[in-house]
């Protein structure tokens, strides 16, 4: 006997499913744009692989999840004959009966209150699980991958689906078909009962399903296009505000202040337009929803009063199919609701497998061998490179790097110098061509092995969130803290590090932000100088930092590449200088190789970068 | 908006409220309406099972039953009626709200951008905005109504029975009790699982940024355990989360549903001496669920508040934020084409004047056609300084003349019409090259946007695409390299024809010949153009008129190339790490 109002989609049955905090309000869900799966069943029976070993649990929460709606089903019935108990008038009451039922009742209401607190206990580890194990699995998955899908996807995606989309998978396993289970049952049942209570009575109520249907089809007509344009228009609004208050210094150095107002006015008002439109459509499907759980109410009193009049049912029948026709009316609005809740995750749970399907880096050859403890001999042959297969990056480059030489890349943005590092890493593999480390082509090697041999120094400075000293142990987990201590020694970073409050043990924020560019910069390749690598390369590896932290890092690089195959790329003069090999690369090809001093003799591309770099203009 | 008026951030919305009071308040009264009709059901109910199906009297069944009907129509009239008023006011509130707030952040001096960083500005306007605009709207649609129905069903039960009100009062505070604790417990709970959400998100964030160096250190291991361990900490957490709820639930249910057996239980006893009818009994059940169902609702009308509270303070904060930079009583406007800079004793300090200072007594000029090249180390102040040319901060000490007039007696908008600024950051917008250029001067013939772009050397990498300058580019300009984009950047400054032109270390990625040819234009080609241009490169700022040496705030040298080399020890440093010892 519940009287549906606005908060019906709150309950699931009874007043269960209280989920908590930060569910929101329920809001016209049933008529958001859904992103459909592109195949459903496949994707179901995946994710089940997934659930693994808490399918067995899954089993036990359903079997709870049946109890537990049959016991719904079971009160009505009991609350009607309790009312007929009491129908017979003064002094007629059937208490013998009233007692009996009064028991069981409360028997059942404990017995339901034992069922889904289990059910929601048991729920909340497998759910949880389930998209703990899953995201390991993803992130396992990630370790694998080339480096080529990070450079194509963008972070942001990536990480949209680690955590928008697991989130969502998890919530509907711990709802959505909990909600769908129980309704199932819930209707067959209550139509079951309502049959066998009265069939004419069950006539009467079920008058309202038709008009349920036509109502949601009708207005869901109207409300999902209107919300993918609102959709569509929301987007470009986040887009306009996104950019223009990013380049808010630019807007106002160039007084365009009123330009970008006049036009975010314009996307704001045309939200509004189809804004109210949407929301006006969305909001009649709740007040129509209502007014039909209200006729149908009505027409139960009515039509049972009449009968009870006949004396063809007890009033207490038609206490029980007021309960009734609500239990079965209700799962009828909501299965919309829980298919399209269902659609999402399923769309979310086939981009989380998108991943995992992606290539890995390919598996080392059989006859794959370690390379431990390399002289540092690299050899090009003939290589050719693309990223993708029509655009050549590098074509046919060939160079010897010589056991402990080094070895700098010169040549405008986009040669293909850092195409070299990714090649020489086996962060990419050639197209054609090949690469020699100590005589053996690279593809010859186990990765790890392979790897394990290069110290590598980036712009972009990894640090995790972490001490300083566990960053810096980064480069040989083995390390005690003495090595540690030297390796920021030598890479001129002890001096920085101790002068910070907990010096070693400074806890860095995310990604290091709390130190300088330079500061990090150094902490690298003190992490590099650890790692002792034969083969060392520095991918512009000061090219943002200031000049004086730039001689703290330039006499650290030298003491690092003494005796180490050394590869350069900066733009810095002075540390390309001294290389053995300058080598300078543009379009893809080889165009010079030699010292400084050859190449400066030879006259060609380098001299004249040399120079035009130092000459001054005349005027 | 009843409540939130409180707190001095929250002052902003009283323009609102008066602004839309009268619609917002007859959607309430429709509301209140709605909520009579659905009252009103279990009552009419009760009168026919006890009038109707006891007396036999088919007539009033089938009368009532029309009432019913009638009711039910009319209580749904209202709820349409009151839709549409509703979703009328909270998205035109929403539409103000935002636009204001925009308006407001547009013209925020740079003092105020800093504040309150991109990002947190971004949310303010979209997520916080929605926010709002959600719970006014909730307001209109079930806020209202949730408090309404459960303190009209305690009514309506009372006046159908005082007797049996009993149960209602004693189940009503257990509820309310029940549902608090509920909340006390658990958001504590979810607070700590957001937490532990943000760790796995950083890691993750970490992991991606550095994905090359984890693969040539192998440390996979080492990023698996870690995941693992935040991975965990959050499914841990979470279940934590979701048991605190699993628990309190069914205890709810359980009270309301012993308060039935108790209405059952001694409703038989009062049906038996008749003080009560089966009917009222019926109704009497309904109009606890009702109540329940009110209760929880109020438990989320409280979650939407705290929500919207805060995200109302947030916007509270910019709305309210003051302009620090006030415009002189009577500005001028800048007419003489003077095209010099100069700085007389400035000193300068971001936030209140108690923090060190970022500028020290500079002192400089330059003149029309002159280049300056501003060195030094990272922090020491270059970009800090040419950001007080255009007046995007004020100086703390000293004046800023420009053509002549001290910028703070100008009007902004003259003064920076006159001055062309290439950021270190380049900015592009959606649009196409074309309409990026133009950027610059909205009225730009073809044969300008050319020439400014042939000067920056950018016309041959534009024409080159298949769509020329009509191009499009992605947001941030994506689908352009560094140095592309860099020299759009500087075009598009170009074509404004600005008298003073500020390089902020801007050719960072634009390799060593495309950037002299740009100098040479520059030089030979725009000879009454005033150039200050920042850089890390020495052989950017060699061959400049004048150059000065930045360090810790302060000039540490400035004149031209040979006479650094002389004087000048940091200029000296500067120069051998970067050239080499022997110099040319």
């Amino acid at each position: 006997m519940q009287r549906q109002t606005d908060t019906s989609r709150m309950q699931g049955r009874g007043a269960g499913n209280f989920t908590g905090p930060g569910r929101g309000f329920g809001g016209p869900r049933s008529v958001m744009p859904v992103v459909k799966a592109k195949d459903f069943k496949k994707t179901i029976k995946r994710l089940w692989f997934y659930f693994g070993k808490e399918r067995k649990l899954l089993a036990v929460i359903f079997t709870l999840v049946i109890c537990s709606a049959s016991i719904g089903l079971f009160v009505p019935y009991l609350i009607g004959r309790a009312i007929d108990t009491m129908s017979g008038g003064v002094n007629h009451v059937n208490f013998g009966l009233l007692r009996i039922i009064a028991i069981t009742l409360v028997a059942a209401y404990i017995a339901d209150g034992v069922i889904s607190l289990m059910q929601g206990w048991l729920m909340a580890g497998v759910s949880q699980r389930i998209v703990q194990n899953l995201r390991c699995t993803v992130f396992d998955k990630l370790q694998k991958l080339t480096v080529a899908f990070f450079d194509l996807k963008t972070h942001g995606e990536i990480m949209s689906r680690l955590s928008n989309d697991m989130e969502n998978i998890s919530s509907t396993i711990s709802q959505a078909t909990i909600q769908l289970l129980s309704s199932v049952i819930t209707v067959i049942g209550a139509l079951a009962m309502m049959l066998v209570l009265s069939p004419l009575l069950t006539l009467a109520s079920v008058i309202t399903i038709p008009m349920v249907f036509l109502v949601t089809k009708s207005v869901a007509k109207r409300t999902r296009v209107l919300f993918k344009e609102q959709q569509v228009i929301l987007g470009k609004l986040n887009g306009h505000i996104e950019e223009t208050i990013s380049g808010l210094h630019i807007i106002k150095a160039f007084n365009h202040e009123e330009n970008v107002i006049e036009s975010f006015e314009e996307l704001n008002s045309k939200l509004n337009k189809i804004g109210v439109k949407a929301q006006i459509w969305s909001g009649f499907i709740m007040p129509l929803m209502n007014v039909i759980n209200n006729i149908g109410f009505a027409a139960v009193a009515a039509v049972g009063g009449a009968l009870a009049v006949e004396n063809l049912i007890t009033v207490g029948i038609i206490a029980s199919f007021l309960s009734y026709s609500r239990q079965f009316a209700r799962p009828l609005n909501e299965i919309a609701n829980i298919f399209n809740a269902l659609q999402s995750a399923v769309a979310g749970a086939e981009r989380v497998f998108e991943i995992l399907d992606e290539q890995e880096e390919s598996s080392d050859i059989v006859r794959a061998v370690e390379l431990r403890a390399p002289k540092g001999n690299v050899v090009f042959e003939d290589v050719n490179f693309g990223y993708r297969e029509d655009v050549p990056v590098l074509r046919n480059v060939s160079f010897e790097a010589k056991a402990g030489s080094t070895i700098a890349l010169v040549g405008p943005t986009g040669a293909g110098k850092t195409t070299v590092v990714n090649l020489l890493a086996r962060f990419y593999d050639v197209t054609s061509g090949k690469i020699l480390i100590d005589g053996r082509d690279i593809r010859e090697y186990t990765r790890d092995s392979l790897r394990s041999c290069f110290g590598i120094v980036l712009q972009d400075t990894y640090l995790f969130s972490g001490t300083i000293r566990e960053n810096i142990r980064y480069g040989n987990l083995n390390a005690s803290d003495m090595e540690v201590e030297q390796a920021a020694i030598l890479a001129n970073a002890d001096v920085f590090i101790r002068r910070l409050p907990k010096s070693y043990d400074t806890l860095l924020i995310e990604s290091g932000s709390n130190l300088s560019q330079g500061q990090r910069q150094l902490l690298a390749i003190a992490r590099a100088i650890l790692a002792d690598p034969s083969i060392l390369i520095l991918d512009e590896a000061t090219s943002s930092v200031d000049t004086r932290t730039e001689l703290h890092i330039q006499e650290a690089m030298l003491k690092l590449m003494k005796n180490r195959t050394s590869f350069i790329i900066a733009h810095r003069l002075s540390t390309i200088r001294d290389a053995n090999i300058i080598m300078v690369i543009d379009k893809g090809h080889i165009v010079e190789k030699g010292s400084h001093e050859e190449l400066l003799h030879i006259g060609g591309v380098y001299s004249n970068m040399y120079y035009s770099q130092l000459r001054r203009t005349e005027t | 908006m009843f409540c939130l008026q409180r707190g001095g951030e929250l002052n902003y919305l009283g323009k609102y409220w008066s602004r839309y009071w009268k619609p917002f308040s007859t959607a309430v009264a429709f509301l209140m309406v709605e909520a009579i009709c659905d009252l009103l059901q279990p009552t009419i109910m009760s009168n026919i099972v006890d009038i109707g199906v006891a007396e036999g009297n088919l007539n009033y069944v089938l009368t009532q039953g029309a009432v019913m009907l009638g009711v039910a129509a009319f209580g749904a009239t209202s709820a349409i009626t009151r839709n549409i008023i509703s979703s009328k006011v909270s998205q035109n509130f929403g539409l103000d709200l935002r636009s204001d707030l925009y308006r407001k952040i547009q013209y925020f001096s740079f003092d105020s951008i800093d504040k309150f960083e991109t990002a947190s500005l971004v949310t303010r306007l979209t997520n916080d905005v929605t926010q709002v605009q959600n719970f006014v709207h909730g307001l209109m649609r079930i806020f209202v109504k949730a408090p309404l129905l459960c303190i009209g069903g305690l009514v309506m039960a009372t006046l159908l029975n005082p007797k049996m009100a009993w149960v209602l009062i004693a189940i009503v505070p257990i509820v309310g009790f029940i549902i608090f604790a509920s909340m006390k417990t658990g958001y504590p709970y979810f607070a700590k699982v957001q937490k532990a959400l943000d760790k796995v998100n950083g890691v993750m964030r970490e992991y991606l940024s550095g994905v090359r160096v984890v693969k040539a250190f192998n440390r996979f291991d080492f990023e698996i355990i870690r995941f693992g361990k935040s991975n965990e900490e959050l499914a841990d957490t979470s279940i934590k989360a979701m048991r605190v709820m699993a628990v309190f639930s069914p205890f709810i249910n359980l009270t309301v549903n012993i308060g039935i057996v108790a209405v059952l239980w001694f409703g038989g006893y009062r049906a038996n001496n008749g003080t009560m009818h089966v009917g009222q009994i019926m109704a009497f059940i309904n109009y606890m669920t009702q109540i329940l169902f009110s209760l929880m609702m109020i438990s989320f009308v409280f979650t939407n508040f705290v929500r919207a509270k805060a995200s109302s303070e947030r916007i509270g904060e910019v709305l309210s934020e003051e302009n620090t930079m006030p415009e002189a009583a009577s500005p001028m406007s800048l007419d003489k084409e003077i095209g010099s800079v100069e700085f007389d004793n400035v000193s300068f300090g971001y936030g209140n004047s108690t923090s060190e200072p970022v500028l020290r007594n500079i002192n400089f000029s330059v003149t029309r056609g002159e280049t300056l090249g501003i060195i030094g180390s990272t922090g020491s102040g270059k970009s800090t300084l040419v950001n007080l040319i255009p007046r995007f901060y004020d100086a703390t000490k000293g004046t800023i003349k420009v053509n002549g007039e001290d910028v703070r007696d100008v009007e902004a908008k003259f003064l920076r019409e006159k001055i062309a600024m290439v950021p270190q950051k380049t900015i592009l917008f959606t649009g196409s090259i074309a309409d990026n250029l133009r950027w610059g001067k909205g009225d730009a013939a073809v044969a300008d946007v050319e020439q400014a772009a042939e000067a920056a050397q950018a016309h041959s990498f534009i024409t080159s695409f298949p769509e020329g300058y009509d191009t499009g580019l992605g947001q941030g300009g994506v689908n352009l390299s560094g140095g592309q984009k860099q020299r759009i950047s500087i075009a598009r400054a170009l074509i404004r024809k600005p008298e003073i032109l500020i390089l902020d270390d801007c050719t960072s990625a634009v390799d060593v010949t495309t950037e002299a040819n740009i100098k040479h234009i520059l030089r030979n080609n725009y000879r009454e153009l005033t150039c200050i241009i920042i850089a890390q490169r020495i052989t950017s700022v060699m061959d400049a008129d004048k150059i000065l040496v930045m360090d810790n705030g302060e000039i540490a040298g400035m004149g031209k190339h040979e006479e650094l080399m002389d004087t000048c020890r940091i200029y000296q440093d500067i120069f051998h790490s970067q050239i080499g010892k022997e110099g040319i």
